[in-house]
């Protein structure tokens, strides 16, 4: 066995190089100070404790990670914590109103749409960063749309009824009454 | 009618009375924190001064490992302890085997490889640092030298002469073992029988792919001699009894805990390399070692599963009915025998729902220069019914029967149940044929049997195709297993402990993983008390806080669990009434238990009450001694059988191939439903795992470099949202007679006959060219391949 360090001394990672970012994270101001090498997802798991924000492939490809960036569903693993600076990033954390789950973490009970949890978090802020956009999908869309995040457990069917159902119940958009009149 | 309709009206009503929560589709108690991103996932656990560990692997398929020089990563800062396979030859033993093969030598491994590695991903190295960045930085400063070796990666192939023998010092070619269930004189009925169908059906290697990869967080502490090990796991209390066996300390020192568990489909059952040497580096250092798996390393360090070249022969007389079924069957061991090692439950089910008194099913298991087979969800259900319900369709070909007429002719009926099959299985109940009739139904097979099979206006076929099957679930007793050489036992239990709130915690060694074990035990202890669902808190996964159990694997929970939940929750209930009798001054029989509080006569007492007076002893009969709380065990004597028959409905473009399940039945009968909702969603679930391995996943190696040419999630690929076809379930419901409440295990029947019934709709829709389908996956491009061969063409 080979003792490299006597001492471990500071865990504090000393030799990386760092930069300064400030994000709005979930309506509060967040400045810290994080390796340039960390990616976004990290950082909010291991720097802000939002471990909400699951980590599944870092490639992009298993949407576990996904969160909101200025109103865009982003894959966290595929960006570095950097590029968050100026930024504004929502989490599953702020689905909640204090201890009242909202509508669509709801829909999702309601329906079943959940086995193990861990591809919850990026199915929710994927289906609110698709509410952003306004408009109805149908299941069809709402299929095309979660695809880029994964499921083992359900089987997805439960999922898309619950984003269906979501959807259903917001209230209409002024773009909607737009489409609906022309 | 579906699973969901029988019980959606009694949802949303956590307070309904408790009598009536057994068999509603109650809440899950998962739920809030998970949708809340507040589950505790063994990633989230973040102790302060956590170092990360990162591991070297074995590049090549099989190779001596010559050399390792560790200087130039020792330097590089951060870098806090580096262990090779010397270091861990010296502190461990060998990581022992949950499901050793019965009748096959052990083949110790360690958790790293000493002197020569077996497969792509092997660990050789591993370094513990300051951060991941720089533990995994360090790995490229690792100077090792291989010296590769011949490899061989078909299984085929691993068996026949010449091939490179993987464990020379203990066996003489790699076959590990063989084993062989009989029952009469299949080889003379087979001789006898009119007609003769069979074929070597080929099973692909795929991989369950839990979304949380494995994981694990090791700390010690040295003056208190405790190893607290955090690990995302099924089995917290096996996985504590293998590490005192590798780690060579007493089971008293070892704390496992499975928080939440991002699923886990039978791959996370037991010890992994990784685990051990995350506790190893942690007591070195004394610090706290954390490392979670990327997923490039769980496609080549965790477990694969499935893979297997199944030689079926069906033989039957002049009138379809079986005389003999022979399945003769090589299992894909991989490098190394992982703690479940390959399935086993082919054997056991070999001949699915058939009647058929004389039988035969060999078991071979092949070492090859590929990862690790183990458990996956099904285990050996799957691949066995591929084979024989393409047999049966064949079958029904030969004779020019119909293949609906054909199962229900030949399958056990209700009178002849219970029925030991060749193999020793014995079924316990059910009514095969009404689930075939009612998938049958459901598709309109009567209208499609007799007409032609001509091209659709889109230019396509349609076929329909059916699968019928039984499924195992739990494990019939500890002698059973015993029997089969398990190094585990067949029960499950609980401790039920009152608290002064006035509500029950209920504490048991099952971890969360997805399969709602929290809901569906609080739903059995609300049942049999008469306590609030709402009162009742299930806390898993912890060994320092349940009493030993066995663990959450092999459809076998609810089975062993029940009857625990039912001693413990009867024995907690009655003493309940004992004290709120003495509070209300009447006779024990005459106290109910209702809700949140205890009744007798129109005067009620809180349980909070209750409780409060059990707990400190004030106020309780005085032959009564303090505290309310009981822990019971329970072992199932028996298996319960689970069944149910597929219908696919598929469209075939005849000139390329494409093909689209428009419509898939399951009539599917899972005894009582414990919650229907969750019920149907395991269905789902594992009905989309089916989906994935029948028509797209496989784990392809090259086999002139022996490397893993897909092992990636941009190159395997698991059903999207925009994948998994329409799915209507039917449902019977038939109480087991040898579980508590007649339940059944429900986890894995939907991975079972997603391919049989796909492949044999596709096979009816081009029965004109008389296409076969023998090999998973079915994809468009397997299909062209066979209707080039059925009509003497040649292909690429």
């Amino acid at each position: 066995m080979t003792a490299v360090h006597d001492s471990p001394g500071s865990l504090d990672q000393d030799a990386e190089p760092t930069a300064v970012v400030t994000v709005s994270v979930n309506g509060a101001e967040v400045t810290g100070r994080v390796p340039v090498r960390m990616h976004a997802a990290d950082f909010l798991r291991q720097r802000l404790g939002l471990t909400g924000t699951h980590v599944g492939c870092e490639q992009g490809v298993c949407g576990m990670c996904t969160v909101i960036v200025d109103g865009e569903a982003v894959k966290s693993c595929l960006m570095l914590a950097c590029q968050l600076d100026g930024r504004a990033v929502r989490t599953v954390e702020s689905l909640a109103e204090g201890d009242r789950l909202g509508p669509l973490q709801e829909a999702f009970a309601a329906r079943g749409a959940l086995q193990c949890g861990f591809c919850t978090p990026g199915l929710l802020m994927t289906a609110t960063a698709l509410a952003y956009q306004g408009g109805r999908p149908d299941r069809e869309a709402v299929r095309e749309e979660i695809a880029g995040v994964l499921c083992r457990c359900t089987g997805y069917e439960p999922i898309v009824t619950a984003i269906e159902e979501y959807f259903a119940g917001l209230p209409e958009t002024g773009e909607e009454e737009e489409n609906a009149r022309t | 009618m579906t699973v969901a309709d029988l019980s959606r009206s009694e949802m949303d009503r956590p307070d309904l009375p408790a009598r009536g929560v057994l068999g509603a589709s109650a809440p899950r108690k998962e739920d809030h924190r998970l949708l809340r991103g507040d589950g505790a996932f063994t990633d989230d656990v973040q102790p302060a001064r956590a170092a990360q560990m990162a591991v070297a692997r074995c590049p090549y398929p099989h190779a001596r490992i010559v050399s390792i020089d560790t200087s130039r990563a020792e330097r590089l800062p951060g870098v806090l302890h580096i262990l090779t396979g010397a270091d861990i030859r010296e502190t461990t033993g060998p990581l022992t085997v949950l499901r050793p093969v019965p009748g096959a030598p052990e083949l110790p491994y360690r958790a790293l490889a000493d002197g020569v590695a077996t497969h792509e991903g092997q660990p050789v190295v591993s370094v513990v640092a300051t951060s991941r960045h720089i533990a995994e930085d360090a790995l490229d400063l690792l100077d090792i030298e291989y010296e590769p070796l011949p490899h061989v990666v078909d299984t085929m192939e691993a068996l026949g002469p010449g091939a490179p023998v993987l464990q020379p010092a203990v066996l003489d070619s790699n076959l590990l073992a063989a084993q062989t269930d009989r029952r009469g004189d299949p080889e003379a009925r087979l001789r006898e029988a009119d007609v003769v169908v069979g074929a070597r059906f080929r099973i692909n290697r795929v991989t369950a792919l839990p979304m949380e990869p494995r994981a694990v967080v090791a700390q010690w502490r040295p003056g208190a001699r405790m190893l607290t090990v955090h690990a995302s796991t099924q089995v917290p209390h096996l996985v504590r009894k293998q590490l005192a066996e590798t780690l060579g300390l007493d089971e008293s020192e070892i704390r496992t805990v499975a928080g939440d568990v991002g699923g886990g489909f039978g791959l996370k059952l037991g010890v992994f390399p990784e685990d051990v040497l995350a506790c190893v580096h942690a007591m070195a250092l004394r610090l706290p070692v954390k490392w979670v798996e990327d997923r490039g390393e769980h496609f080549r360090g965790s477990t694969h599963a499935r893979e297997s070249v199944h030689d079926y022969t069906i033989g039957a007389d002049a009138e379809g009915r079986i005389v003999a079924m022979m399945d003769r069957y090589v299992t894909d061991l991989g490098g190394w025998n992982s703690p479940f090692g390959s399935a086993q439950l082919s054997s056991v089910v070999f001949n699915g729902p058939y009647k058929v008194h004389d039988g035969l099913v060999e078991r071979r298991v092949a070492l090859t220069n590929k990862t690790p087979i183990g458990a996956y969800r099904g285990y050996g259900q799957p691949e066995v019914n591929f084979a024989y319900e393409r047999l049966m369709d064949m079958l029904a070909r030969e004779l020019g029967a119909d293949p609906v007429e054909l199962r229900a002719r030949n399958m056990v009926t209700q009178a002849e149940l219970p029925w030991e099959n060749p193999a020793g299985a014995v079924y316990d109940s059910g009514d095969y044929e009404r689930c075939l009739r009612m998938a049958a139904e459901a598709v309109g097979w009567s209208r499609h049997r007799d007409a032609p099979r001509t091209l659709r206006e889109d230019g396509r076929i349609v076929g329909i195709g059916f699968s019928s099957f039984v499924e195992r679930t739990g494990y019939a007793s500890s002698r059973f297993l015993a029997r089969r050489g398990s190094r585990f036992g067949a029960h499950e239990s609980v401790t039920l402990r009152a608290n002064r709130s006035g509500g029950v915690d209920a504490y048991t060694g099952v971890s969360s993983m997805g399969q709602s074990s929290e809901t569906a035990f609080a739903q059995v202890i609300s049942h049999v008390t008469g306590i609030a669902y709402d009162a009742v808190r299930v806390h898993g996964g912890d060994t320092a806080a349940s009493p030993l159990n066995t663990g959450a694997f092999a459809s076998r929970t609810m089975i062993a669990a029940s009857g625990a939940l039912k001693a413990a929750g009867e024995e907690f209930a009655a003493k309940t009434r004992r004290i709120a009798a003495y509070a209300l001054g009447c006779a024990p029989e005459e106290v109910r238990i209702e809700g949140r509080e205890a009744r007798a006569d129109g005067r009620t007492v809180p349980l909070a009450e209750v409780f409060t007076r059990a707990l400190t002893g004030q106020g309780i009969p005085p032959e009564e001694e303090p505290g309310l709380e009981c822990t019971a065990h329970f072992e199932p004597m028996d298996a319960a059988y689970s069944f149910g028959t597929a219908a696919a409905v598929v469209s075939v473009d005849p000139v390329t191939g494409e093909f689209d399940v428009e419509r898939f039945v399951l009539a599917h009968d899972g005894g009582t439903l414990v919650n229907p909702a969750v019920v149907e969603g395991q269905i789902r679930g594992a009905l989309a795992q089916g989906f994935g391995a029948a028509l797209g996943e496989e784990l392809r190696y090259d086999p002139g470099t022996g490397q893993l040419v897909n092992g990636s999630m941009m190159d395997y690929f698991v059903p999207t949202a925009a994948d998994v076809p329409p799915v209507e379930l039917l449902h019977t419901e038939v109480p087991s007679p040898v579980t508590p409440f007649g339940v059944r295990g429900v986890g894995e029947a939907g991975t079972i006959p997603p391919a049989a019934a796909v492949a044999n709709a596709v096979c009816d829709a081009l029965s004109a060219w008389g296409v076969e389908l023998f090999t998973l996956p079915i994809t468009p491009e397997s299909i062209w391949r066979a209707m080039r061969a059925a009509t003497g063409q040649e292909a690429p």
